[in-house]
């Protein structure tokens, strides 16, 4: 039994406070949604949930461990999509897929045409990034979600560039990864079609 | 232990790729380095005695401002399309995969930079004693611009413009200048110059050791 807790979390940028006092937690299966007007604070408080910025007062703990005292062990747990894609445009979709799933830390046989394919992009095996439109590059990115096979994901704005065929397939692969145990923290202020699975809320600003 | 060994292949490939698909930016710090000295025998007129006495100096000098230029590639495109934060987040510490990404900027950087500044010295009629310094000093050197560099590179990224980079790096490299320079006059005059190589090795053992986990630190303040 996993658990993600975040306890009276406090968020100062630039001399303004964000949010302060923001307690939750997510167990297995948890599914989780932050919203917000633009600049209230969701990519912080993911980029803090993922130790990346600093945490100023609060704690947020991965299993009854702070994240700070359990770095490497957190970070093999969790697999984070921020709001840019984390690939390169300079080379293939097959090479990029081969970096993510190195840093990965190879974890499982993984069968790169097939996740190209589940992700609406089979045949592109060899295609440059820079060929590719800001929706296809955003797939590639999320391509990294099937490497890790992490249990807590936290992705940023996944919906953004994608049209509603990509929308939907992330829709489904977060269903589908919830439902067999995993959790997930997504931000986004698009409305999710999530049919008959119980959606936690966090609303900043 | 395979494993971090492996990794380390796999981000300098990866680098080292990205630099072959985009070969405007590993050509142009080198143009600017043979361009430059060859501003230098016009400047000066003809005088061979002159140049033969300067001639050194110039091309580490230019050398210093050419890695300078060379020097935002490491991390810049990087920086931008998020790619750092997922090297953060990797499995690996991070030191494991700067040193792999400081590796691949020395290959196509400090690597070709050795071999035309020793072109150069011939062109421009060095001493066969002067050359075997130059080059003797540069292969020590360039790793050491190359490693010293990241650090200034991982703190300064993203912000404005690279005028700050080469105010903070230049006086970082002077002490590497300072050998180079006492070797290759050392040479010159026909003496021996082991203490300086020395010297010179003993700054790349530090930098080798030291700078990678400077490096992973400062990029993790960047992005805080």
């Amino acid at each position: 039994m996993a658990l993600f807790k975040v306890n009276n979390l406090q968020c100062v940028r630039r001399d303004n406070i964000l949010f302060q006092g923001l307690s939750f937690k997510l167990e297995d299966g948890g599914l989780l949604q932050i919203d917000g007007v633009n600049g209230s604070g969701k990519s912080s408080l993911l980029q803090m949930c993922i130790g990346l910025i600093q945490i100023t007062e609060g704690n947020i703990s991965w299993n009854q461990t702070d994240i700070r005292d359990c770095r490497y062990q957190f970070q093999t747990d969790m697999t984070y999509f921020g709001h840019t894609n984390g690939v390169k445009t300079g080379l293939t979709a097959l090479e990029n897929m081969k970096v993510m799933h190195a840093l990965s830390g190879f974890k499982s046989e993984v069968d790169y045409s097939l996740i190209l394919k589940q992700i609406g992009l089979a045949g592109m095996d060899d295609v440059l990034l820079s060929r590719m439109s800001a929706g296809q590059k955003r797939r590639v990115g999320l391509t990294r979600i099937f490497m890790a096979s992490s249990k807590l994901w936290l992705l940023d704005e996944p919906f953004n560039a994608l049209d509603k065929n990509g929308k939907k397939i992330i829709e489904q692969l977060i269903v589908s990864h919830c439902k067999a145990g995993g959790m997930v923290i997504f931000a986004t202020h698009q409305t999710m079609e999530i049919d008959g699975y119980p959606l936690q809320h966090i609303h900043l600003g | 232990m395979n494993e971090y060994i492996k990794i380390f292949f796999i981000i300098l490939q990866r680098d080292l790729t990205l630099v072959f698909r985009n070969k405007a930016e590993f050509i142009n710090p080198l143009m600017f380095f043979v361009i430059v000295i060859i501003l230098f025998p016009l400047a000066f007129g003809s005088d061979a005695t002159l140049l033969k006495q300067l001639t050194s100096g110039i091309i580490w000098v230019t050398a210093l401002l050419a890695t300078v230029l060379s020097l935002e590639t490491i991390f810049r495109t990087d920086f931008e399309d998020g790619s750092i934060e997922q090297l953060i987040l990797a499995r690996y510490p991070l030191t494991l995969m700067v040193s792999a990404k400081v590796t691949a900027h020395w290959i196509i950087f400090g690597l070709p930079l050795i071999f035309i500044a020793v072109l150069t010295g011939f062109i421009l009629s060095l001493s066969s004693q002067t050359m075997f310094a130059l080059f003797f000093t540069l292969l020590l050197s360039t790793p050491v611009l190359s490693l010293i560099g990241a650090i200034t590179v991982a703190l300064t990224i993203g912000l404005r413009g690279g005028m700050l980079l080469s105010l903070l790096i230049l006086p970082l490299y002077m002490p590497v200048l300072i050998f180079s320079m006492l070797a290759v006059q050392n040479a010159t005059a026909g003496q021996s110059i082991s203490a300086e190589i020395y010297f010179l090795a003993g700054i790349l053992v530090l930098a080798l050791t030291l700078a990678p986990i400077t490096t992973a630190a400062a990029l993790r303040i960047r992005l805080s």
